[in-house]
């Protein structure tokens, strides 16, 4: 399967790798059944000796190349043998797949141990594939396999490292994005142990990555617009500049963003954020507006979906550099883009239960002591906390964008630190 | 930590105790401090998920950091002077009778 993969694969790297990676099992299976369906005695009528292959054209050139690779490793001297014996009676290109297709068949049927003029099992599959495989599409794939069976491997698999990837998107943004194409890039990055297949199954996920980063940052940008706009008209009293946004006060950020649907009542008070803390609202997510980080409508994707959360995971470890170019990479960490998280009372799908109200008696206390105390008491951030514990549904505060949960792990590996439920 | 049955959702816990503190305007030793004392949180978890959030949300703990020196300093100032202020009012309880 391996095999036929790697063959077709190379042929997709001549259509300039767009077509990369979607071959599948299925593929192979065809040419499976097709194997099956064929009727061996058949095969063997007008065969005299039952381990000379059909008249076929020889491409010794090929199929030296394939010996040499080392592709016979695995089976080993018999398999030479069987090379010899095929290359004395002539073979076609199509050798190439048997050589391919022999270990899969030794593999299988474990006849590692026939010699050259008994094996039946294998010249047969050579047989059977000499003739199943005379599709122009197999020839051609072959041809191109071997010579690029110089590798030894029917397809390396590549670690992209955050340093191999970075040399990559160098590679690529010198070609210009456009004009990327995998030979070129595998010349750029003058690395061996690189196929053009690999490059270009990799250059396709780059592309579709940075589509998905294009489509976030145009959002972002809009929000940021937006989030201006929200800014400055929903004050009620002149935003004070020198301030910084989470100096301001817990007003004029709650004036600005309460969220529509819940609190129609917004405290439009300068210094005491009203029940914002421990308020009984059962509807309120609360409010908790002190940083001016926009609502979003829940259009945003959630940080860790599948796809992307592939790419954060692999570079993050890295430090996550050489994947996101910079740009786009500030405007995912900016704040202002806080995703959904902290938008949508059923966070996550939690089922969301109202907080039981028996306000806890500090709690006006410590809500204008979260804005105005160098120091918060103890008191209040016990209670925060213990808010916390109790009602883990509730929606963070902040809607930091949460750390890749397998970088946390690894670091917390590091310390020594298990986290034991 | 009742609740917390997993990994993931420890870490999350973790992460919405930090943005609480983030709140409050405490730093990160502070943070860790807090949440080992009223959340049984070992303060090596806490840095980790703490620093692992810095590197999410660059911009925000920049910015972070940066005005939290002065806006502590700040908080201080106002702090002051309103025990101040108390006090002085409490010197002169009869102040608002005054038909003066």
């Amino acid at each position: 399967m391996l095999a036929v993969e790697h063959l077709r694969g190379s042929n997709g790297d001549d259509r300039d790798g767009t077509a990369m990676g979607h071959f599948s099992a299925d593929d192979f299976a065809d040419e499976a059944l097709q194997l099956g369906d064929i009727n061996f005695s058949d095969l063997f009528l007008g065969l005299d000796d039952g381990d000379v292959l059909p008249d076929l054209e020889l491409d010794s050139e090929i199929f030296a190349e394939f010996s040499a690779a080392g592709v016979l490793e695995d089976t080993g001297a018999v398999t030479a043998g069987e090379a010899e014996q095929a290359t004395t009676t002539t073979t076609t290109q199509d050798a190439a797949e048997v050589m391919d297709l022999e270990k899969l068949g030794a593999s299988a049927t474990t006849t590692t141990t026939t010699t050259t003029t008994t094996s039946t099992t294998a010249p047969s599959d050579a047989r059977r594939l000499a003739t199943a495989a005379h599709d122009d599409g197999n020839k051609g794939r072959k041809s191109s396999a071997a010579a690029k069976g110089s590798q030894g491997k029917r397809k390396a698999k590549v670690d992209w490292t955050p340093e191999l990837h970075r040399r990559f998107v160098q590679a690529v943004e010198q070609l210009g994005i456009d004009k990327a194409v995998p030979s070129r890039i595998l010349e750029l990055m003058g690395i061996d142990c690189l196929t053009r297949h690999n490059i270009a199954s990799h250059l396709q996920k780059y592309r579709s990555h940075r589509k998905h980063l294009l489509a976030r940052e145009a959002e972002a940008a809009s929000w940021s617009q937006r989030r201006r706009q929200m800014f400055t008209d929903g004050a009620k009293r002149p935003v004070d500049v020198n301030v910084h946004p989470w100096l301001a006060g817990a007003a004029p950020a709650i004036g600005i963003l309460t969220p529509p649907p819940s609190a129609a009542v917004v405290p439009p008070l300068m210094r005491v954020p009203l029940h914002v803390w421990g308020h009984p609202t059962p509807e309120a997510p609360p409010p908790l507006l002190h940083y001016v980080w926009p609502r979003r409508p829940n259009t945003w994707p959630p940080q860790p979906p599948q796809d992307p959360s592939f790419w954060h995971h692999h570079y993050q470890r890295g430090g996550g550099e050489g994947w996101i170019n910079p740009q786009a990479m500030m405007t995912n960490a900016a704040p202002c883009f806080a995703p959904a998280r902290f938008v949508a009372p059923p966070v996550q799908g939690i089922v969301y239960r109202p907080p039981v109200p028996h306000p806890r008696p500090m709690s006006k206390n410590c809500s204008s002591q979260v804005q105005l105390d160098a120091h918060p008491s103890k008191e209040c951030i016990d209670e925060a906390i213990g808010d916390v514990m109790e009602k883990p549904w509730l929606p963070l505060p902040l809607g930091l964008k949460p750390p890749s949960l397998d970088s946390v792990l690894v670091e917390l590996e590091k310390e020594g630190v298990s986290l034991v439920p | 930590m009742g609740d917390s049955s997993s990994p993931t959702s420890y870490i999350r816990m973790v992460q919405h105790l930090i943005e609480k503190c983030l709140l409050f305007h405490m730093s990160k030793d502070e943070s860790m401090e807090a949440l080992s004392k009223h959340a049984n949180i070992k303060p090596v978890i806490t840095a980790t998920v703490w620093s692992e959030l810095e590197k999410e949300n660059k911009e925000f703990f920049e910015d972070y950091s940066k005005n939290r020196e002065k806006s502590v300093r700040e908080m201080r100032t106002m702090q002051m002077i309103r025990t101040m202020l108390m006090e002085i009012a409490s010197e002169y309880p009869d102040k608002s009778e005054e038909e003066d």
